[in-house]
């Protein structure tokens, strides 16, 4: 059985926002990377993860970020990242230097501002 | 927190149901249809279809166990059916019997220790999938699904295949069953055709069914006139009222009926003596009637009579009687046997006198019948055996022989005794008892196949299952009960009770159960699970089943249930013994659509929880509000020991008699989860992680971790799992080993594996090392006996202390 994940996508200006909840790891992950790359129209400017209620995160969720970013800056447009202050996330995103690839916020508001 | 599923786990789930539909399908086909062949082609078109890959068959062991004849084929070429393998040659089919295990090939090419048949070779076989057939010693053969490109087999193709197979040996098993009673049947009836005996059959409700030429003979009616409701319509005025009550008892008892009374004897327009033995009989595992014999006895009743009157009396009768009649002295030796022992044996009467006559007695029963001939002497008391006797044909007839004591003026002269042919009689008796024998082995085959042998081990929580199966006959209930964790963590326990039984009740049981594992997996509300499989089950034959479905967290001890048609678990806190209402919702199969309800509770740490089928509290006569009382004043406190609180609540309330039906309990208690250490060894396969994470977690915060530093270890040792993963050997075969102590307040964690950690090949796993060696304090990465070890330590902030 996979880890439960799910993905809901809002709109904000030229920006589109993904809310990831649930679990990433190496039963999803190319599944989670697909949907939110098939969520980004060719005209958006960027994308933001939201991972306020994302509860588990491994190396292979990580990976997708920087996929993720590689494949967006080809195609112009930013990703960022949302994690909460005093998230368990944040030193592994740290420890990963996820943030030379993708710059990470505190609050979806400051994220979709840039 | 209510998500809607993701694609991919749509797509599981579609799969899942379509692997549930064709399982159905070929179970309701199995106990439907007699035509084996027919399953079998279902079988494996379905195994084809569902596991996708290009070739699958089934292959029968002969008798002699050497070789395997193909007897179904789905994608092979045309020519392959019908022909016969050397089981020698097929090597998967032949490690699969041995082991008596499905085995998963994921490609033959990195497996040296595997290699496809010649035939497979061809075809361009390149994985594999290959399941038993039956249960071990009664292998009917192997199932097996062949691919042509390399694939991974994961659990549910391997659960998949596991119960078509079973479905396949349950059809096997029935079809061998079928033509073997149909055999016996047939013997039956030519025999009573033939017999001069008397013989009858009833159905179920006791109504006669059946009665020989034999019968009708002696009574002078009509077939129309004894069919029916007619069982003691013959009897003599005064002996009908115990013959009645006698038939009655013995059949609500399932019981042998033996009994002595005076039948009409319509030739001679007297009433004869006869002996009546029926004996109950069973079609298909179920209780179909009874089937008797009535045998005359009357010279022998009349000789005893005649003898109790007067010597004088005895002598004419002996002389005259059509039956055998001997005497002997007060040492047991023969003085007298009349004209009709020696016509049946052709000796002479000197050949007889004495002891000699026992040279006659068939070899295998001269020992015991003289050791109770020479006890009843000694006590003097009435000797009745029934033996086999050589006849003048130089055939051994059964004979039932019995003799009684003689005084002349008080003192004690010797025996006199009369023996009756019962042969035709005995001959049916042995081959109902055939038939009854292969109904059993069939119920016990199926229950071993369809019970869960024992419950998977769950962490933090005790489990201990009963099953009483019902007192009297062979019918076997539909009873059942299960365990099984699913993915968020939460235990799923099953209690439930197919209406009827029987294998039908079995077979659909069996399907049951499987249909609750997977949608239990899948659904994580108790009433969503229970509408999908009451879909599942109004969609095909006729089937009710009352169910219990439970949800606990062993966190919290939260539970959310579901009670359809099914009594209430019962709590046993420590403040008492309480039922847990609500959630009470129609029968599974009733109607569709239904709606199911579901409740909570909570139960309190250190209580227990029982669930029980109806089995356990249903008495005639009694509402079920007292026996549920009952119950409960039984299971009182609960004991420390779960063994002794089922022994003893199943003694208190079944009072030594045997259940009236069959009775599951299943006795549930959350256990502290151990602060001291944990010890795990899951499948290499992605799918172990999220059952590793909930394991961790419990066990983290038991040891005293805080929240971050409870994440931070989890992921490191899942990390480290997922190296494990990355670097298994093969599909199904391997598994990696987790250890997790608290040491002086430091936690020591180790993923221990078989293979070997490759390069640092990719960024991505570079990240996975990096993510391990900065969350923990200590981190050693070791090669040791051709796997890897990796241990880990980090000093917890506020340890418990252990």
């Amino acid at each position: 059985m996979t880890a439960p994940a799910e993905i809901a996508v809002e709109r904000h200006g030229g920006t589109l926002v993904a809310h990831v909840t649930g679990e990433v790891d190496m039963t999803n992950a190319s599944h989670v990377r697909d949907q939110l790359l098939d969520s980004v129209p060719n005209d958006a400017l960027g994308l933001v993860i939201d991972l306020n209620e994302c509860r588990y995160l491994d190396s292979a969720g990580i990976e997708v970020i920087f996929d993720l970013a590689r494949r967006l800056r080809r195609r112009r447009q930013e990703l960022r990242i949302v994690v909460p202050p005093g998230s368990p996330l944040t030193r592994v995103l740290e420890l990963t230097e996820v943030g030379t690839a993708a710059p990470i916020h505190e609050t979806v508001d400051s994220a979709v501002a840039g | 927190m209510l998500r809607r599923p993701s694609h991919r786990q749509r797509d599981e789930l579609r799969a899942l149901a379509s692997r549930q539909a064709a399982m159905a399908d070929i179970g309701r086909r199995a106990l439907a249809s007699d035509d084996l062949d027919a399953i079998l082609r279902d079988a494996v078109d379905a195994a084809r279809a569902e596991l996708r890959t290009d070739y699958a068959s089934v292959l029968e062991l002969t008798s002699d166990g050497r070789s395997l004849h193909v007897r179904a084929t789905a994608g092979f070429p045309d020519d392959m059916l019908g022909g016969v393998l050397r089981a020698d040659a097929e090597e998967l089919s032949r490690i699969a019997l041995d082991r008596d295990e499905p085995l998963a090939i994921g490609d033959f090419s990195s497996e040296p220790d595997f290699e496809p048949s010649a035939v497979q070779r061809e075809l361009g076989v390149t994985s594999a999938l290959v399941a038993p057939i039956g249960v071990p010693g009664r292998h009917y053969g192997v199932l097996g699904a062949y691919a042509r490109e390399p694939r991974v087999y994961d659990t549910e193709d391997v659960n998949f295949i596991r119960a078509l197979a079973s479905t396949i040996g349950l059809a096997a098993e029935r079809s061998r069953h079928k033509s073997r009673v149909r055999d016996s049947e047939a013997r039956f009836r030519e025999l009573a055709d033939t017999t001069p005996a008397l013989m009858w059959m009833t159905d179920l409700d006791a109504h006669v069914t059946f009665v020989n030429e034999g019968w009708l003979r002696f009574t002078g009616r009509r077939l129309d006139e004894e069919l029916g409701d007619t069982f003691g319509l013959s009897a003599h005025p005064d002996d009908r009222a115990e013959l009645l009550t006698r038939w009655r008892h013995a059949f609500r008892r399932r019981e042998e009926l033996r009994f002595e009374y005076r039948l009409m004897h319509a030739p001679t327009g007297t009433y004869r003596w006869v002996l009546e033995v029926g004996m109950p009989r069973f079609a298909e595992g179920e209780f179909a009637g009874y089937v008797g014999t009535t045998t005359d006895i009357h010279e022998r009743r009349s000789m005893e009579e005649a003898l109790r009157e007067s010597e004088a009396g005895f002598r004419d009768l002996a002389d005259s009687a059509p039956v055998m009649i001997w005497t002997t002295d007060t040492r047991g030796l023969v003085t007298f046997v009349n004209e009709g022992w020696m016509r049946f044996t052709g000796t002479t009467l000197a050949e007889e006198l004495g002891s000699s006559w026992a040279l006659g007695v068939h070899p295998e029963d001269v020992e015991k019948m003289l050791d109770s001939w020479h006890t009843s002497l000694e006590a003097r008391e009435v000797w009745e055996y029934e033996y086999r006797l050589m006849s003048h044909t130089g055939e051994y007839r059964w004979i039932v022989d019995r003799g009684v004591p003689r005084y002349e003026g008080g003192s004690f002269v010797g025996y006199v005794g009369a023996a009756v042919d019962i042969h035709e009689r005995m001959l049916m008796q042995q081959q109902l008892r055939e038939v009854y024998e292969i109904e059993h082995t069939i119920a016990e085959t199926l229950q071993r196949s369809l019970l869960p042998e024992r419950l998977p081990q769950i962490e933090g929580l005790q489990l201990v299952p009963r099953y009483l199966p019902a007192g009297h006959g062979a019918a076997i209930g539909g009873d059942w009960y299960d365990a099984l964790e699913r993915m968020d963590g939460r235990v799923a326990l099953i209690v439930g009770d197919v209406v009827g039984h029987g294998l039908r009740a079995a077979a659909t049981m069996g399907q049951l159960r499987n249909a609750f594992r997977a949608y239990g997996m899948i659904e994580s509300s108790p009433a969503e699970v229970m509408a999908r499989v009451n879909r599942l089950v109004t969609s095909g034959e006729d089937a009710m089943a009352t169910v219990l479905y439970l949800v606990l967290d062993r966190e919290t001890g939260e539970v959310t249930f579901s009670a359809a048609g099914h009594p209430p678990p019962l709590l046993l806190a420590s403040d008492g013994a309480r039922f847990l209402d609500g959630g009470r919702s129609m029968p599974i199969g009733a109607a569709d659509p239904a709606v199911f309800r579901e409740a909570s509770g909570v139960v309190p740490p250190g209580s227990t929880l029982l669930l029980y089928t109806d089995g356990l509290v249903e008495r005639r006569g009694v509402p079920l509000e007292d026996s549920l009382e009952g119950l409960a004043e039984a299971a009182g406190e609960a004991d420390d020991d779960l063994d002794k609180l089922c022994d003893r609540v199943l003694g208190a309330v079944l009072r030594q008699r045997e259940p009236s039906d069959d009775v599951a309990l299943l006795a549930v208690r959350p256990s502290s989860v151990s602060a001291e250490a944990l010890r795990l060894s899951l499948p290499a396969e992605p799918e172990s992680l999220a059952l590793l994470r909930r394991r961790l977690e419990r066990f983290l915060h038991a040891a005293g971790a805080d929240e971050l530093e409870s994440y931070e270890i989890m992921l490191t040792v899942c990390e480290a799992a997922g190296n494990a993963i990355e670097h298994a050997y093969g599909p199904g075969d391997a598994s990696f080993d987790v250890e997790a102590a608290l040491v002086a307040g430091e936690l020591v964690a180790s993923v221990r594996d078989s293979g070997h950690w490759r390069d640092r090949r990719g960024e991505h796993r570079g990240r996975g090392i990096k993510i391990i060696m900065g969350l923990m304090d200590d981190v050693n990465i070791e090669s040791q006996n051709g796997g890897t070890l990796v241990t880990m330590r980090r000093r917890l902030a506020h340890a418990r202390a252990a």
